[in-house]
């Protein structure tokens, strides 16, 4: 992977045309956010069309990117998970039954990073979702990295889903005050 | 940054959360479109949560992916071009004239038409807060968020045309509104089959009551109908073919509250509750082809 300023300048002559730049753009960036996408969809034709979408987006609005925001692979990121997130909440939901060995190996594993290899800011925002009590540690995880919806979480929880909404609405106002956001 | 309700903050954080269900998210965007401080805080959201990222594996996606996406690129360029209408997106200041004209106007219209001419001076200001989404309609529709940008489902085109559709023309949108509401509709016009498409995103219309949507134009004595909202999701209808683009172009849309089953001769009986415009968007008709 590039630096984020090697992908900051790259994303900078993306938007002005340089094809050259985008391909090695893509080259760097394409197997992260095809990972990002792929544990959301878990199909892998809904997620290459999604990864195409996302990469034509990222061509047309590299312009709009503002490195002051966000970091560059952030920001590309968000843009795929986006996209996949609606088309899961379009397609209707997969209900947790239908794969659920697929979704429990989901569930639990997200790579394993060295400590030291974590980001400060991963490690500020590890430290306050830790602050939760673990349900709601594990509610916001799942919710994150596999773009399940308040209906597969309850059912994963076995709660009501105005549960699992007013926990994730609460996780989230915590989250947000150890912040400081 | 304005302050917001508890209501506003989790949405946006539920947003980049992943958690709100496809009518939600659909309103998220619609706010984010028109709200700048709204849409910077879904973005403080989706970087704050972003890093969570560094901790998912890479896989390769299948090389003809990328055969896919630069196929896209040149295709979704030659798209541009041809969709472009003969003027230039307005850039905001660009606005300025056609407001001072609109005034000059008003002396021609009668008293009801001039309390709906105020209504309209006010959608555009609404209609500057939407001129970049607009401007990204027209030349990169796929920039547009979800909520705005056409789905398939909404492009019900209820009356067949001779002419071939257009796979991909451009859509064009006007978010109708309370003056500093929630946007409560999205209207969608698809330029070259001049289908419209209301999508709803809040209101619901009292029990006895539809909200109709009318245009409203300087062009026009009057303001026209252009149908009740069906209560579903959606409402789809393509009455706007009869109306030349300059006029769709200009008009301010406006939602009123009727009896059941709409007006009954054809005027508005309420003030309009929400109200919104396109601005420069729909190119003249193209000749059939």
């Amino acid at each position: 992977m590039l630096t984020p300023a090697e992908l900051v300048w790259l994303i900078a002559a993306v938007a002005k045309g340089d094809e050259a730049a985008f391909e090695r753009l893509y080259a760097a960036t394409r197997a992260k956010l095809f990972g990002v996408v792929l544990r959301i969809l878990r199909r892998q034709d809904l997620a290459e069309e999604v990864i195409q979408e996302t990469y034509v987006k990222i061509w047309n609005g590299a312009g709009k990117f503002n490195p002051g925001l966000s970091s560059p692979i952030t920001w590309m990121a968000s843009i795929a998970r986006n996209r996949a997130i609606d088309v899961v909440r379009k397609r209707g939901e997969l209900s947790i039954e239908e794969e659920p060995a697929a979704m429990e190996v989901a569930a639990e594993s997200p790579d394993p990073l060295a400590r030291r290899e974590m980001s400060e800011e991963l490690k500020r925002l590890l430290e306050c979702v830790g602050r939760l009590e673990p349900d709601r540690q594990k509610l916001v995880l799942l919710a994150y990295y596999n773009g399940w919806s308040r209906e597969q979480l309850a059912a994963k929880f076995e709660t009501p889903v105005n549960t699992v909404k007013t926990w994730l609405r609460r996780s989230m106002m915590d989250i947000r005050e150890c912040l400081g956001l | 940054m304005m302050a917001y309700s508890e209501d506003d903050i989790a949405l946006a954080a539920e947003y980049a959360l992943g958690t709100l269900d496809a009518d939600e998210r659909a309103e998220a965007e619609a706010k984010m479109s028109i709200d700048k401080d709204f849409a910077a805080m879904v973005e403080a959201w989706q970087h704050k949560l972003g890093v969570l990222n560094q901790m998912v594996g890479s896989i390769q996606p299948r090389p003809e992916v990328w055969n896919k996406i630069k196929s896209a690129i040149s295709l979704s360029d030659a798209q541009a071009a041809l969709a472009l209408p003969e003027a230039v997106p307005a850039a905001p200041e660009a606005l300025q004239p056609a407001v001072v004209a609109d005034t000059s106007n008003v002396v021609r219209l009668s008293a009801r038409a001039r309390r709906w001419r105020n209504v309209a001076t006010f959608a555009s200001a609404i209609a500057a807060a939407l001129i970049a989404v607009i401007a990204v309609g027209v030349y990169q529709p796929d920039l547009l968020p979800g909520a705005i940008r056409p789905k398939p489902r909404t492009q019900v085109v209820e009356v067949k045309t001779s002419s071939a559709p257009t796979p991909r023309s451009a859509q064009y949108v006007a978010v109708l509104q309370k003056e500093g509401g929630s946007p409560a509709f999205i209207l969608t016009v698809d330029a070259a089959t001049r289908n419209f498409t209301v999508r709803k995103v809040g209101a619901a219309a009292e029990p006895g009551k539809s909200f109709e949507l009318w245009l409203i134009s300087d062009k026009l004595p009057r303001p026209r109908s252009l149908g009740v909202i069906g209560n579903g999701d959606f409402t789809a209808r393509p009455v706007l073919a009869s109306y030349d683009s300059d006029v769709i172009n200009n008009a301010t849309y406006a939602v009123t509250v009727e009896q059941a089953g709409g007006s009954p001769d054809g005027i508005p009986h309420s003030a309009p509750v929400f109200t919104g415009k396109l601005i420069e968007t729909v190119p003249p008709a193209a000749p059939a082809r």
